[in-house]
């Protein structure tokens, strides 16, 4: 530490010394005016003109003429425009420049964003995925991660179904059970999600896949880097207007059947006990039939569903610069009302502002800001699962219902259930949060001995705020009626990072280097304080917990306050873009945990061949280089601990005493210690990557594989000890990721019918290699941990599904007495094993189903996740579809299991009723009816609840039309009409395949397509 | 020369603040927010050294010991309750003494298991923190060290305890002492025989009656806390069962000498009306010996202190009929009186006793009829036909807190312990000792209305232990039969040597493989 510190002081006044020298290489030069134009002759507006190995430019106006300040005849001017090959000129005596620029066939002059700076794309060691923000503004999606789903190799998105969910993202399989979403630095800040951009607000976006692309950021990057740099105005530029907008319908698909009424009822009877049978009669008694037949067949689904349900969004922004100042302005407002039928929407509009102001040739001061302002009507997610396992003998309203009200619902206690009505659970629901999110950032830049030097220092800073109320009304169901209760809670979460760069970029015939060494402190502060109370008045303008009945129990206060500091560096050489080297070092502190300080080193090879003589002449390769990249990485999205004991003291941990007879006790203050606790630090990443890029026929055809191996240690997760101690929280086991990650594309051109075809997939092997002494680590999903466990354990995947296996269903009496395992069964208790109960498998052949007959039931992990897509161009008319799917992962399905628990019979899917047993040679994979009321059939994770989650989804189809309105300043137009996710195949029985955390689907909140029609406009 | 001094100031303020930030040693040490470390607990401070044991009740009390799942696996192992509970584990296979690999996945036993034994942890860590007041007593400070040892006997009760009901439950069962606060330990302890645990709990009942107060629990100094009677209580039934069915058995000396300090400290008395004993008047009566201790604080709404922690938990609740007269007497109505029970009952014409312990839900449970009261509640039949209810877990709409309406049976203790048990067992000691028994056994029977027995036989003593504790909640009736070899007789479906104890949770062996054998 205090190493550190002297190093970093003499590292200050290194910079400041620096500086001074700076100073002296300034002087005034003159003025070059000039054009640019396309190989037609066409003016390119927008071209921006660099004085090379400085940061003073211009660029075109919509008549691609420039002028520019140039210091003198030696100046290099550098020419680069999307679409085109960037060209260097030197200036020379000349005054007039007209420029003629080539159209590019390749990107590989691209500048790619890495971490705190930019590389050119062809010179990158590592895997960068850059993302084609044109093709991400094609998706209609709340959420701009949504829209990356299936297109970029090695990159998994997980989409929710509520309003405004934020999308699970796992960057080359789980490197954590903590935090598996990557990182993601919004110019410069670090955010846990963009939810809060739009689309249309992002000019680049960067994912750095690897360890020795995201080395630079440490501790936080082993999940993967987003790195986003939003829209930004460009010297001398005119001002340019875009306007984004779309509007849509969300439709539920895929919503599973539940069994009808008569399905239902026939199954309930099955279960043969006098409180099921009775629900039956008094449905008949209550609301129709006759004999054990109720006429009444609720939908709950179709109760509480919206048909179609709307979606906007808009966007707008303005760019502009003078030779001084660039700026942009943006406005975006989304809305998205939720699928289901009830208060349930998300709405956000956020405003982006970008300022840079250059007051001399050197210096750069600039701010940005984000101010984002959302509200959110949370649904009521327990009303979905009420729909999923209500009996629908019950109808939704019942005006016989006495004490019901304000409105008449009905109750299925009338008829012996213990069913909550889920359409009053959605309609005495409001639940909302109202956030407010600043992101503010102000920086400085200098550049020096002719901008060989540039330091940077900036300021970011998140300032949240979340407001949520969260009421529920007085009402009946009868017959019991249930108080007012209001939630209310504050949050503010206060972020800050200070960046200081100091930048040194150079070269000497075919040696260029670059070196930048930096220095970061961060701090993250959130608190949340709640406060509850009982009969609260109906109007929000007494949602005050002060109007209502307080309760000790009633008010809370959390937060947390971490902080970091670190240190890093990058050096990158190349001899003649040929050979390339690129090696990065961190060293990161952080308050979270026990041992403060890890080191981060990574080292990247790249080799050009198609720069070596041996290719020089042939036409098929115009581009081949091979990669190769070692680096570690850190993970700090890991809960923070103590590492002492923790005291809980007051009420929680006092007891009642002198409560006697009529006088009621009262609280001796006592408090309990949880001597439980591990020391903990972050997980630690070590990754190979080997990668080979191409491009191949005229770049026609572009590319890149990878084989990546990371090995993650130290991986934290919540361990479970016996005798109902308190998990521990640790880094209890190692586990190793390992694959390939392949992205193809194919462009030509055939006539005026442009096509392009691209695929990319990643494979996944995900293996646990080390839990210290343990032989394995039992685990599961809260509350399903006993009936649907799973395990970790040395050679599998992390955390595969464990249990009892089915081959089948008894069939008769004779396979019964034909099985030991079932003779020995009912040998204990007559009547344990009937014809159409599940066949487990004896695994270990004694003839006893015992604790050893469990096995590995497959794990939640895809070992395949893939995406392709087609886009054609004819004329003004073009046309795109993307396809996104997953292979090889099992979801455990907790609704069709949620019978194992159940207390009487829950309605099922009419699928799952459909195929039960009825008798001899009926099915062999499905129980009868009755059994699912037998203990039998109700046992730990048997392998029938463990399904495919594979799926091919048609994830977006778009056709668009472009034109051009007026002659003199056209305004350039697309319309566009869209299908998102119009289309799924799959084998899964539930709402989606697309589970999100540990495979176990617990989800019952469909999922939607939307369709929709847009338009958008620049001048 | 302006460049310069702009360029001057902007560095100066980069390099002020980077060296601030990198200059303050403490910048990463701070602790973490919102979790007091135990180290800031002054343990100088004497006054303070009751609230670990504050907190050991508190966990007791408020964690699995009167929580519904832990009473509804105990209570439906006796042929007097059926357990029409939701589960068809229950139901089915702790109803019929069937307790193999199939009920080994069953959530349940793991609640049992694991909130048991999660207050036994809590007992160990309580013991560490009065280690460390102890550390600040001064030698010649004789009433802190006779404090401390007195609190330390009641965390130390409580520990064996549960460990006693543990046992009675499983079998065979680890002990867990102060050494357990290492988790490592907690993955690789092996299990105790079942009788070494009786003996355990009877060592460590000697040492909380030596240091126990001695008073009756409602006069203690903390209302409602154990003293050396609840110790004494313990101790003689943890001989109790050590005894068996074996008359020879020294194990009747200790039930009989302890029961005997219980009794001939005239602290105790049996109150006196049966069926308000459940109720208001009778929470924490001189009856009394372990209670567990609630409140509502008297207030129609706010906090309420329930068993278990979460709504559901409530031992009251989930025993309440399905009544479609309304809350608060509405809940799932199980555990209902067995028709054996009411038959039993009946048959001795045992009038106080049905009146107390078997309630009735409408016209024998048909939908549509109800029934009244002692009290004058109303409660209706029910769809599922369940005829009575648990008339011992029935709190009355006219005791409650006048304004509330909610948390059925707030402000009621959970009775556990009984002097008229200490009677009962004291009466068995000395019949099974060839001696007279019949005072200790006719007090229990007069309180009743019942005629007094002469010369009481072990069979009529079992009677009358069976009708006195019938339907509560700690298993007494299974473990009575058991006890006395009679379950396999009794109780259908009984096999000796396979239905006395559930099987260990199978997460538990999972996660510890010496608890395998």
């Amino acid at each position: 530490m205090y190493m550190k510190q002297n190093y970093f002081k003499t590292l200050m006044v290194l910079f400041f010394l620096m500086t001074i020298a700076g100073v002296k290489a300034f002087s005034q030069g003159f003025v070059l005016n000039g054009t640019v134009r396309d190989e037609s002759g066409e003016s390119v507006p927008g071209t921006t003109v660099l004085i090379k190995g400085t940061s003073n430019g211009t660029s075109t106006d919509a008549g691609g003429v420039f002028s520019i300040r140039v210091p003198n005849g030696e100046a290099i001017l550098v020419f680069s425009s999307i679409g085109f090959a960037t060209q260097e000129i030197t200036v020379g005596n000349r005054t007039q420049l007209d420029v003629v620029l080539a159209a590019e066939a390749t990107q590989l002059s691209a500048v790619v964003v890495i971490g705190y700076g930019t590389q050119k794309k062809g010179d990158l060691t590592a895997p960068v995925s850059t993302i084609n923000t044109e093709d991400m503004l094609k998706r209609t999606t709340s959420t701009p991660m949504e829209a990356l789903q299936g297109t970029v190799p090695g990159v998994q998105v997980v989409a929710g179904g509520s309003p405004g969910a934020s999308p699970a993202v796992r960057i080359r399989g789980i490197g954590s059970f903590n935090n598996s979403n990557p990182l993601y630095v919004v110019d410069g800040m670090f955010v846990d999600n963009i939810d809060f951009l739009n689309p249309n607000d992002i000019a680049d976006m960067s994912i750095l896949k690897d360890a020795s692309g995201a080395a630079i950021y440490g501790v936080r990057a082993a999940n993967g880097v987003v790195i986003i740099t939003t829209k930004k105005g460009t010297k001398n530029m005119k001002t340019r207007v875009t306007y984004n907008g779309f509007v849509g319908l969300q439709t539920p698909v895929n919503v599973p059947r539940m069994a009808s009424g008569e399905q239902f009822a026939a199954y309930a009877l099955e279960w043969r006990t006098p409180a099921d049978s009775g629900s039956v009669r008094e449905s008949v008694n209550r609301y129709g039939g006759n004999g054990l037949r109720p006429a009444t067949s609720t939908d709950w689904y179709d109760a509480l569903l919206r048909k179609r349900a709307l979606m906007t969004n808009q966007g707008i922004d303005l760019q502009g610069g003078s030779d001084k100042v660039t700026y942009t302005v943006g406005f975006n407002h989304t809305y998205q009302n939720g699928t289901m039928d009830a208060k349930n929407d998300f709405q956000r509009y956020n405003v982006r502002l970008q300022m840079e102001a250059s007051p001399y040739p050197w210096l750069k001061l600039g701010f940005t800001s984000i101010l984002n302002n959302s509200t959110m009507h949370f649904p009521n997610n327990n009303a979905f699962l009420a729909a999923y396992t209500a009996s629908p003998l019950v109808p939704v309203y019942d005006e016989n219902n006495v004490n019901a009200f304000p409105v008449k619902f009905s109750n299925s206690g009338l008829i012996g259930r213990n069913d909550p009505n889920a359409v009053a659970d959605a309609y005495y629901n409001f639940n909302r949060l109202k956030q407010f999110q600043l992101l503010p950032s102000v920086y400085a830049e200098a550049s020096f001995w002719d901008n060989r030097f540039t330091f940077r220092s900036q300021l970011s800073q998140l300032y949240g705020s979340g407001l949520r109320a969260n009421y529920v009304p007085q009402r009946s169901l009868g017959p019991a009626t249930l108080v007012s209760h209001l939630v209310s809670g504050q949050e503010r979460t206060t972020n800050y990072i200070l960046d200081n760069l100091l930048t040194y970029r150079d070269s000497k015939g075919p040696h260029n280097w670059s070196v930048l060494l930096g220095q970061s402190s961060r701090q993250e502060q959130w608190r949340l304080t709640r406060v509850e109370a009982d009969n609260v008045p109906p109007e929000e303008e007494f949602w005050y917990s002060r109007q209502g009945t307080p309760n000790q129990a009633y008010y809370d206060e959390d937060g947390y306050r971490n902080r970091g500091l670190s240190y890093f560096t990058r050096g990158t050489y190349d001899y003649d873009g040929k050979y390339l080297l690129t090696a990065t070092f961190r060293a990161d502190g952080s308050s979270k945990y026990q041992s403060k300080w890890g080191y981060f080193p990574s080292v990247g090879l790249g080799w050009v061949l198609s720069r070596e003589d041996f290719l020089a002449g042939q036409q098929v390769v115009d581009f081949l280089k091979l990669r190769g990249s070692w680096g570690k990485l850190g993970n700090d999205g890991i809960r923070p601990n103590s590492g002492y004991a923790v005291v809980t003291l007051g009420n929680p941990s006092s007891a009642i005493f002198g409560s006697v007879g009529n006088t009621p006790g009262q609280y001796i203050p006592g408090y309990t210690v949880n001597n439980f606790f591990a020391n903990i630090t972050w997980e630690v990443v070590t990754e190979w990557d080997f990668g080979v890029d191409f491009e191949l026929f005229n770049n026609r055809l572009k590319g890149s594989v990878d084989y990546f191996d990371r090995r993650t240690a130290d991986v934290a997760l919540d361990r479970a000890f016996p005798f109902g101690a308190p998990n521990i929280y640790g880094n209890w086991a190692s586990m190793a990721n390992s694959g390939f990650d392949v992205g193809l594309s194919w462009n030509g051109q055939a006539g005026k019918l442009g096509y392009q075809v691209g695929g990319n997939f990643s494979t996944l092997r995900n293996r646990v290699t080390d839990i210290g002494s343990l032989p394995n680590i039992p685990g599961g999903f809260p509350e399903w941990m006993a009936e649907f466990p799973n395990r970790i354990e040395v050679g599998k995947p992390m955390q595969y599904f464990y249990g009892y296996e089915v081959e089948g269903i008894y069939q008769n009496q004779q396979e019964i007495d034909a099985d030991p395992v079932a003779v020995s069964a009912n040998a204990a208790v007559p009547g344990t094993v009937q014809p159409g109960f599940f066949k487990y498998r004896d695994l270990n052949g004694n003839g006893i189903k015992d604790d050893n007959d469990r096995t590995n039931l497959g794990s939640y992990l895809p070992t395949l996740t893939y995406g392709f897509n087609a886009s054609l161009t004819y004329a003004n008319f073009d046309f795109s579809v993307v396809f996104q799917g997953v292979a090889g992962n099992k979801i455990m399905n907790l609704n069709r299991g949620r019978y194992v628990k159940g207390q009487s019979s829950l309605n099922l899917d009419a699928d799952f009723y459909e195929n039960l047993w009825t008798g001899p040679g009926s099915t062999n994979s499905y129980p009868s009816a009755f059994a699912l009321s037998r203990s039998w059939n109700r046992p730990q994770g048997a392998s029938f609840f463990v399904e495919s989650g594979a799926y091919l989804r048609v994830q977006n189809v778009q056709l668009g039309y472009n034109f051009k309105i007026g002659n003199d300043a056209p305004v350039s137009m697309r319309v566009f009409a869209t299908a998102d996710r119009p289309l799924i195949f799959t084998r899964y029985s539930g709402f989606t395949p697309e589970i999100s955390g540990i495979g176990y689907d617990a989800n019952v909140y469909p999922i939607s397509s939307t369709y929709s029609v847009g338009v958008r406009a620049s001048f | 020369m302006k460049n310069i001094t702009y360029k001057n100031r902007i560095f100066k303020a980069a390099l002020l603040a980077a060296v601030l930030l990198a200059g303050c040693s403490d910048f990463l040490d701070n602790p973490l927010e919102n979790q007091t470390p135990s180290v800031q607990i002054d343990y100088t401070d004497l006054n303070r050294m009751y609230q670990p044991v504050s907190g050991v009740y508190s966990s007791v009390t408020k964690g699995g010991f009167a929580s519904w799942v832990h009473t509804f696996l105990k209570t439906s192992q006796s042929e007097d309750i059926d357990p029409r509970t939701g589960y068809s584990e229950v139901n089915e296979l702790v109803h019929n003494y069937k307790s193999g690999a199939v009920i080994k996945g069953f959530w349940a036993l793991d609640d049992l298991w694991s909130r048991y034994y999660g207050s036994v942890l809590t007992c160990n860590s309580a013991l560490a923190e009065l280690d460390k007041f102890a550390a600040n007593i001064g030698d010649g400070d004789q009433a802190n060290k006779q404090l401390l040892a007195r609190y330390q006997a009641e965390v130390r009760f409580f520990r064996a305890l549960l460990h006693y009901y543990i046992a009675r439950s499983f079998g065979d069962v680890p002990v867990l002492g102060v050494e357990s606060v290492d988790p490592g330990y907690l993955g690789t302890v092996g299990k105790t025989p079942v009788a070494d645990v009786r003996q355990h709990v009877i060592s460590e009942m000697d040492f909380c009656i030596a240091n126990l107060e001695d008073a009756r629990p409602n006069q203690a100094a903390h209302q409602g806390g154990v003293t050396k009677y609840t110790a004494l209580f313990l101790k003689a039934k943890a001989a109790m069962d050590l005894a068996g069915n074996d008359n020879g058995s020294p194990h009747w000396d200790v039930v009989l000498e302890s029961t005997d300090q219980i009794i001939n400290s005239n602290r105790f008395s049996l109150f006196e009306d049966y069926y308000q004993l459940w109720k208001k008047p009778g929470k924490m009566c001189d009856e009394s010996i372990l209670e567990l201790q609630y409140s509502d604080f008297g207030n129609p709404t706010g906090d309420v202190v329930m068993s278990g922690g979460q709504v559901w938990d409530n031992l009251f609740l989930f025993q309440a009929p399905q009544n479609t007269y309304g809350a608060p007497i509405n809940g799932d109505g199980w555990l209902i009186p067995s028709d054996e029970a009411v038959r039993f009952l009946t048959g001795r014409k045992d009038d106080i006793r049905l009146k107390t312990a078997v309630q009735h839900c409408g016209i024998d449970g048909r939908p549509g009829t109800f029934s009244v009261t002692p009290d004058g509640d109303t409660i209706s039949g029910n769809t599922a036909g369940k005829k009575y209810f648990n008339g011992k877990a029935y709190f009355p709409k006219s005791q409650m807190t006048p304004g509330r309406v909610d948390w059925y049976g707030a402000n009621n203790n959970v009775r556990v312990f009984r002097y008229a048990e200490a009677l009962l067992m004291n009466s068995e000691a000395r019949i099974r000792k060839g001696q007279n028994g019949d005072a200790p056994l006719n007090l229990v029977r007069t309180r009743v209305g019942l005629a007094p027995l002469v010369n009481a036989t072990i069979p009529q003593l079992m009677d009358e232990r069976r009708a006195e504790f019938i339907c509560e909640w700690w298993g007494e009736r299974f473990n009575d039969l058991v006890r006395t070899d009679q379950a396999a007789t009794v109780l259908s479906g009984f096999v000796k040597g396979e239905s006395e104890f559930f099987p260990i949770p199978q997460v538990q062996e999972d996660r510890n493989t010496n608890l395998k054998d």
